[in-house]
């Protein structure tokens, strides 16, 4: 019915659908609800550790590339990374800065300094130096977000470039809703949304704050108002910045919601709301896909296929009680499984290989057996699908997801061309 | 150094020793409560949370059965808050020899154990997840039994006698002058302090490590030999009643409902060392496929932690020190003047949850004859505090709560409904508690997620609370990542490999915890 299947709607799926229709190619995307966007940071991460941490991720990763031929980077190459990256910015405009060259270093919610690629101009001012001064400020009706967790941690941690900051915790109550003492981030991102909010939030916060601080939120600061953050700092007469907290994600919201309708207007058909369950194979070529609609299942075919549908976090991976590890849509072969025990019992110590497990690809991001060969001359693999890789300790993930899908995108356009 | 004077000590912060300690105080004796860790952190939390209706024994163990049939009437009455009234059945799985339910109609019978033959259609009426091949069904009085409440509860009792109780001591050395225990050591191990306790007389409620303590007071060797069990809770009500295969008794016979989780269990396997229980993934697997004989679909169901517990029983030369299952689960009594020529000690071993009150009355009752005293014993007939009004627990009374304060007060574990006042309640009675500490009173992160949600926000509130100061709190909640991950990589593997997955996204991924400022020695208590 489309020339292009792209299953799953996260990064590497909202990407590879966009590019396809960006290149005149007739795509339809499947996926069960919202992408993983929701579920991140919100920001773009290349790679911030390796396992130290990284202060140029697109060099650090051409090394990684070379030396270990497992990790995705070595069949995406950094070429298609930096694509991935240019190509997201052109998409998303001001939506998010800096470049593949340089990481920014961010607080995170419980206070650790974290380092990710591209940020939104929301987070920037939170890029640690030595001598900032911080005011971290707390909503007492945000669970999520405890000022004095953050604002201590930060104060005791060395800087990457050497250094210290001073932060210290603020505590403000502005309800979101009258009434109501448990508000989500979600709903204090839609009350940030309202000029007059931030009025009253910025009347509450301004009289607490010294003068040369930099003031550090929870990342809540309007969800469609891409400028609430910044009338906000003026109002304040101080810089602000958000800290990203755990799901619900408003700056992951913030990049879904722009992907999504730069997909539709450009001509993607999303087909959103019920899981895709089985798969079409004939001659060894996937002539379609299965989504399990009301009333009736319904099969979407097409000429090639792009899995986007991410790893055990997605339901993309599943390990049974016996300790078998399947992908389930298309039951491909998988690497990782063969190297001794999947979890081990220390929290603490190495990785747990099992969130390493995922598809071979090659470098055209056609998924592969372990002979190297391509395992449907039309699937194609982008994103956290891919194995080879700790992408939440590492912060590769969205590195991967762009590189892979531009890679699958552009394979598959030359292909049908 | 801290020194005390007391008539008493009572070692051990399981339910025997809870239930000792409160029967002694109840009797007008000064006392006070020795325990390592935390109360019910031994073996008394680390099991199924069955209160026995007796059934289990009818065959096997007449007496038990008896005892288990009155101490849960008498338990549901007196602290009624830690106890859910769920009933339970006994069914005949379709590979089972249905004459044995005859065996247990009689023995039942004869031991005074309430159970009556229903057909499998009302079984399966009641129960719908029940295997609709299964044999016979008779219906008995079990219960579920929170036991971390159950041991509060008697140790709130016994502290309003005016008894102490001192979690995190451990005991360093008895002292014995003249054939005569006269006071015993601990270590205050949250601030190194030793402490002395002069007494006239040590009640060794210890369980599993019961020998350990009685050869501190040169006691000739008790032989406790535990008998290691696993179990897994599963993460919905599988069942609304106990249900209990209707056989010999035998490995992960029993499925028990509690609070929102089923819990399958156990397995019983000789060990050495009752700090050492490893989950072994072949007894996992067990439980599995004895989960399967119950449940049809069990392996399908969410698995979302597991744990191991050591039982206390004493050696009995009737039957092969290996098999543990079948020696005497009845307490016993060891009386250290007639073994060891030591006055002013007792041991206590064997028992179970359900009869933990009978056994403090027993050990109470033989101190009191050394004593020469005649005092009573008062336990079955009072309620302890929070159980007045004899209302038993049902699975929806947090929901219940919650309707109430909903507008008031945040709700920081979502999937145990815990609120914030809830949790600083407790934080503000045990300062220096660690999460699991206060997990055991609240069930935080015991639910679906795992602390994925509630983890970060009890170190932030925790630290708010000025109890604690930030190197602390970032090593609490190190050690409760660390401490939940224990119990879940044994049965990691369908929808809560899927949650660790989002969890390590959160922790990993977004929060870059592992990146906090290194501790220079990891908080461990």
């Amino acid at each position: 019915m489309s020339r292009v299947i792209v299953i799953g709607a996260g990064l590497s799926g909202l990407v590879a659908a966009n590019r396809l229709a960006g290149k005149g190619v007739d795509v339809t995307l499947l996926t069960k609800g919202i992408g993983g966007l929701q579920l991140g940071q919100g920001s773009i991460d290349v790679l911030g550790y390796a396992p130290d941490r990284v202060t140029n991720p697109v060099l650090t990763l051409s090394a990684i590339a070379s030396a270990r031929p497992a990790h995705p980077y070595a069949a995406i190459g950094a070429e298609a990374v930096h694509t991935g990256i240019e190509y997201l910015k052109a998409l998303l405009g001001d939506l998010l800065v800096g470049d593949a060259e340089a990481n920014y270093q961010l607080p995170t919610a419980v206070g650790a300094i974290r380092p990710t690629c591209l940020v939104q101009p929301s987070m920037v001012a939170g890029n640690v130096t030595d001598g900032a001064r911080f005011a971290i400020v707390g909503l007492r009706r945000l669970k999520d977000f405890h000022p004095k967790l953050v604002a201590e941690n930060l104060s005791r941690t060395p800087l990457p470039d050497g250094g210290r900051l001073d932060a210290r915790p603020v505590m403000v109550d502005v309800p979101a809703r009258d009434g109501e003492v448990d508000s989500s981030g979600l709903t204090y991102a839609r009350a940030f949304d309202d000029p007059a909010f931030r009025d009253r939030f910025a009347a509450a916060l301004k009289p607490q704050l010294n003068e040369g601080e930099t003031v550090g939120l929870p990342a809540v600061l309007g969800l469609k108002d891409r400028g609430a953050w910044k009338d906000l700092s003026e109002k304040l007469g101080h810089p602000v910045f958000e800290i990203p907290l755990p799901p619900p994600s408003v700056p992951g919201m913030r990049l879904n919601e722009a992907l999504t309708a730069l997909a539709k207007a450009a001509g993607v058909r999303v087909v959103n709301g019920t899981r895709a369950v089985s798969a079409r194979v004939e001659d060894g070529v996937v002539k379609g896909v299965t989504m399990a609609t009301a009333g009736a299942p319904r099969e979407f075919t097409g000429e090639a296929f792009v899995l986007a549908t991410g790893g055990f976090e997605s339901g993309a991976l599943a390990m049974d009680s016996y300790g078998s590890v399947t992908e389930t849509l298309f039951g491909l072969p998988l690497q990782g499984l063969d190297d001794g025990p999947l979890v081990h019992g220390d929290y603490w110590s190495a990785e747990q290989p099992l969130f390493s497990v995922g598809v071979r690809v090659g470098k055209d991001m056609r998924v592969l057996d372990a002979a190297g060969a391509a395992v449907h001359p039309n699937l194609f693999a982008a994103g956290g699908i891919i194995g080879g890789s700790s992408r939440w300790a590492e912060k590769s993930g969205d590195g991967i997801a762009l590189g892979s899908a531009v890679r699958a995108a552009d394979s598959i356009v030359e292909e049908l061309a | 150094m801290r020194k005390l004077a007391v008539d008493v000590v009572v070692i051990g912060g399981g339910s025997t020793g809870a239930g000792v300690v409160r029967d002694v105080a109840m009797r007008g004796y000064s006392t006070v409560l020795l325990e390592r860790a935390d109360l019910g952190q031994g073996t008394t939390g680390r099991f199924h949370g069955l209160l026995h209706s007796g059934g289990r024994y009818v065959v096997s163990d007449p007496l038990s059965a008896t005892e288990c049939a009155q101490e849960n009437a008498i338990l549901s009455r007196i602290q009624s808050e830690a106890i859910e009234t769920t009933g339970g059945y006994f069914v005949t799985g379709p590979d089972d020899d249905p004459a044995f339910a005859d065996k247990f109609l009689e023995g039942a019978k004869a031991t005074g154990v309430p159970a009556r033959e229903i057909s499998v259609a009302e079984a399966l009426r009641n129960e719908p997840r029940l295997n609709p091949r299964i044999l016979r069904a008779i219906e008995v009085q079990d219960g579920s039994v929170d036991g971390w409440q159950l041991v509060w509860g008697a140790a709130n009792s016994a502290k309003a006698y005016g008894a102490e109780i001192l979690t995190y001591h451990s005991v360093t050395k008895i002292d014995t002058a003249d054939g005569k225990v006269t006071a015993v050591h601990c270590t205050d191990l949250k601030n190194g302090e030793d402490v002395v306790i002069e007494c006239g007389f040590v009640l060794n409620c210890a369980g599993p490590w019961a020998g350990q303590i009685a050869a501190m007071a040169g006691a000739h060797p008790v032989d406790v030999i535990p008998g290691r069990g696993i179990m897994v809770a599963m993460n919905h009500r599988l069942v609304n009643r106990v249900v209990n295969r209707c056989i010999y008794p035998a490995d992960g016979d029993i499925l028990v409902p509690v609070h929102t989780v089923s819990i399958i269990g156990t397995t019983d396997v000789k060990v050495d060392d009752p700090d050492n229980l490893a989950i072994e993934p072949k007894e996992v697997q067990q439980m599995l496929d004895a989960g399967e004989v119950l449940i049809p679909g069990f392996r399908q169901s969410r698995a979302l932690h597991a744990w191991a517990g050591a039982r206390p029983l004493i050696k009995d030369n009737r039957v092969a020190a290996a098999d543990t299952r079948h020696m005497s689960r009845g307490m016993a009594v060891i009386d250290h003047t007639t073994r060891d020529g030591l006055d002013g000690m007792l041991t206590i071993g064997g028992g179970k949850l359900t009869t933990y009150r009978l056994m403090a009355e027993h050990i109470v009752d033989a101190m009191c004859e050394k004593l020469g005293e005649k005092r009573s014993c008062r336990t079955a007939d009072e309620a302890i505090p929070g159980s007045e009004s004899g209302k038993n627990y049902l699975v929806t009374h947090r929901l219940e709560d919650r309707e109430h304060d909903r507008l008031d007060d945040q709700i920081i574990c979502e999937c145990e409904l815990m609120s914030r006042k809830m949790f600083t309640d407790a934080l503000a009675t045990q300062p220096k508690g660690t999460f699991d500490d206060l997990r055991r009173q609240l069930r935080l992160g015991m639910g679906p997620c795992q602390g994925g949600f509630c983890s970060m926000r009890a170190t932030g509130i925790a630290l708010e609370s000025d109890h604690i100061d930030i190197e602390r709190a970032t090593g609490l909640l190190r050690l409760f990542l660390k401490n939940r991950w224990i119990g879940l990589w044994p049965i990691l593997y369908g929808d809560q490999v899927r949650q660790t997955a989002l969890d390590n996204w959160i922790f990993q991924g977004t929060l870059d915890v592992e990146h906090l400022p290194q501790p220079e020695s990891e908080v461990a208590l």
